[in-house]
């Protein structure tokens, strides 16, 4: 150390450093949204946002968005309980199958539900002779969602499952607790906190998701349009504004849902 | 008078089958295994309504599955468990009714400590109001009323743990079983503690079986203590009886210091080192039978000048080290190789710090109250008479039959 007291030039100097890198590749880009969305005036803006196929995008978003987050939470808690819990032949298996749909392409996600639910998918050639369709509907781009979030969940609440103290519910059997009150007062209580992460991130990246829904939603304007394929449609027929009005909620959205899996961690898992 | 004493016989009442019993709980013939390997054998004892049962053993004794199957968080390969004259053994956990103060305490880090009180009767559905009042008693009896409202994370170690106790008086326990309860506590808040709840429970009349290592804390909080090595119980007494009469070696050096040394019976006498001692011998033991006598480092006399007449002499020797330990002053004595005549002094073979003997001659370890070891200095070198106020006789084979 050069300078015990004195101005340390390296200190500025690689804060600096970072931000100037971070300025092309993150920081310009959003900014420009938030500058082409907004260079007609707040009105316009508002105007584009409110179109009823932009509404309904965004709302076709956070309902399926909604869903799936519900299923895989659910889902993600029971496969936590049961691969924490019991030890058996296969366990690494299917810890390694559920982590797998992240490590999909998405369009790849897309293709293989289509193989399966499409008019003559595996399954859909069955469903069709009895009038179901699941394909081309919201449905359908629930099970996407489900489908490219599926480790999400699981992958944040498997962890607390595992370092949690058997005692505590030992405890609890001991006292005269059955198994669901178990659950329901002392292991549930103590998840609280990756429950609340878990699904933060997955309705974030469901909401997001592009590649698998473009496949299997049909991208029909007013009926299974999502909001990021409003994005890319607008985007094409070359209506920038519109585009932009709703990439600009996005935007905000997932840096509000960071903001608080940030900084909401340590208040969710204090005991 | 050298007072004399034989080894304690350690039957166990069998249990009779069926019939009514004072017992508050009975473990009968449990054993267990886990995998291939066995880790208790045909365990029998019985707690009395009221009383504090030790469970002393080292980790690895097997003592932790015991309270585990009592508990019901582990089922036995064999054997019975019987609670109030219930057999519970096929029972799972939550319908023994027993109580399980666990080593962390276990106390539920998102519910305060009335919360985690009350639990025990909230979901066995009470009245609101009935939950409310014996919480508040037991907030009372453990006196923790003004902490109601924290959380466990709030709290000192000794608090959680009275949390915990009261948690299981909540829904009337058969039983409380309490794992290791001082482990994570340091030296001093442990001994405060231990009188603490060996008051508490005398005070609420519950039966009670600690599990330990530590045998200090076994005297005191035990009624009775039972010794467990590799599975087996060695020894099963009072505090006074398993200390002073231990059944086997184990016990004896388990519990406290001990030394041992080997002897021969001779009719009414035993021949230790040449010296023949006095003693009531029990009819199990046979004239001319090899033995070992057990005794503790405060049952030796040291003496300069020869023990008067009528002392149990045991032996000459030469004090090798003295260390001063707080209330008393411990020393290292050699024993002469062959000891005898000590009551005269008169011993060709006695040892000094130039006899190469010094250096493999038997060593005992002595200790003596500050008063005596003020008054009678010794150090390094010098020349005693060694006498011993009581001991006991043990078999060759260390495990009791």
């Amino acid at each position: 150390m050069r300078h015990v007291r004195g101005f340390d030039v390296a200190r500025p100097l690689s804060i600096g450093m970072l931000v100037f890198m971070m300025m092309p590749l993150v920081f310009l880009p959003l900014l420009s949204i938030f500058i082409f969305g907004t260079n007609k005036g707040l009105a316009s803006f508002w105007a584009a946002l409110m179109a009823p196929e932009a509404v309904f995008a965004l709302k076709l978003s956070m309902v399926t968005s909604f869903w799936a987050t519900v299923f895989n939470v659910l889902f993600g808690l029971f496969a936590a309980y049961v691969l924490s819990r019991h030890a058996f032949w296969g366990r690494n298996a299917l810890i390694v199958t559920i982590s797998l749909p992240t490590a999909i392409p998405t369009a790849v996600a897309g293709v293989a539900l289509l193989m399966l639910w499409g008019p003559f998918g595996i399954l859909g050639r069955l469903l069709r002779p009895h009038g179901i369709e699941v394909m081309f509907t919201a449905g359908a781009i629930v099970l996407a969602n489900i489908f490219v979030t599926f480790p999400l969940a699981f992958g944040v609440i498997k962890p607390v499952f595992d370092t949690m103290s058997r005692s505590l519910e030992e405890a609890s059997a001991t006292i005269g607790a059955t198994r669901w009150q178990t659950f329901w007062h002392v292991t549930l209580p103590s998840l609280r906190g990756a429950i609340v992460s878990g699904a933060l991130l997955t309705f974030a990246r469901a909401v997001g998701e592009f590649g698998s829904t473009i496949m299997v939603s049909g991208n029909l304007a007013g009926r299974t349009q999502t909001a990021p394929l409003y994005i890319f449609a607008k985007f094409n027929e070359g209506q920038i504004e519109a585009a932009n009005a709703i990439a600009i909620v996005l935007a905000l959205f997932s840096f509000l849902v960071f903001s608080v899996l940030f900084f909401a961690r340590d208040w969710l898992d204090v005991d | 008078m050298a007072q004399v004493v034989s080894v304690m016989d350690n039957k166990v009442n069998p249990i009779s089958n069926g019939s009514a019993t004072a017992y508050a709980a009975s473990i009968v013939g449990v054993s267990k295994l886990f995998g291939k390997t066995s880790v208790l054998q045909n365990i029998t004892f019985h707690v009395a309504e009221g009383e504090a049962l030790v469970l002393l053993g080292a980790s690895g004794s097997g003592k932790t599955t015991i309270l585990r199957i009592i508990a019901g968080l582990e089922q036995p390969y064999t054997g019975k468990i019987i609670l109030h004259n219930k057999d519970v053994t096929e029972l799972p956990a939550r319908e023994r009714g027993v109580g399980v103060i666990f080593q962390s305490y276990a106390l539920f880090p998102k519910m305060t400590v009335e919360k985690n009180i009350g639990y025990g009767l909230r979901i066995r559905h009470r009245p609101r109001k009935e939950v409310k009042k014996t919480v508040n008693e037991l907030l009372q009896l453990v006196q923790l009323e003004e902490h109601r409202k924290k959380y466990p994370s709030q709290l000192s170690g000794g608090q959680q743990q009275r949390v915990a106790i009261a948690r299981t008086l909540a829904y009337k326990p058969e039983v409380l079983l309490f794992d290791e309860p001082f482990g994570a506590l340091d030296a001093q808040t442990r001994g405060h503690l231990r009188r603490e709840i060996r008051a508490l429970l005398k005070k609420v009349n519950v039966p009670a079986i600690f599990i330990t290592h530590d045998q200090e804390e076994a005297l005191e909080l035990g009624d009775r203590i039972a010794v467990i090595n590799v599975g087996n119980i060695e020894q099963i007494g009072t505090p006074a009886e398993v200390y002073n009469h231990p059944a086997t070696e184990y016990v004896a050096t388990f519990l406290g210091a001990a030394n041992i040394l080997d002897a021969i019976v001779r009719k009414d006498r035993i021949e230790v080192n040449s010296a023949l001692i006095p003693a009531r011998i029990d009819e199990k033991f046979k004239d001319g039978e090899t033995v070992k006598i057990v005794f503790r480092p405060e049952d030796v006399l040291l003496s300069k000048t020869p023990l008067p007449a009528g002392r149990a002499c045991l032996s000459g020797g030469i004090v090798e080290q003295t260390s001063f330990v707080g209330a008393y002053e411990r020393l290292r004595v050699r024993l002469d190789p062959a000891g005898g005549a000590c009551e005269t002094g008169d011993n060709p073979y006695y040892l000094t710090t130039e006899t190469p003997e010094s250096q493999t001659a038997k060593p005992i370890i002595v200790t003596r109250p500050k008063p005596e070891a003020v008054e009678v200095k010794l150090q390094r070198g010098d020349r005693v008479f060694v006498g011993l106020n009581a001991f006991t006789i043990l078999p060759k084979t260390s495990r009791p039959k």
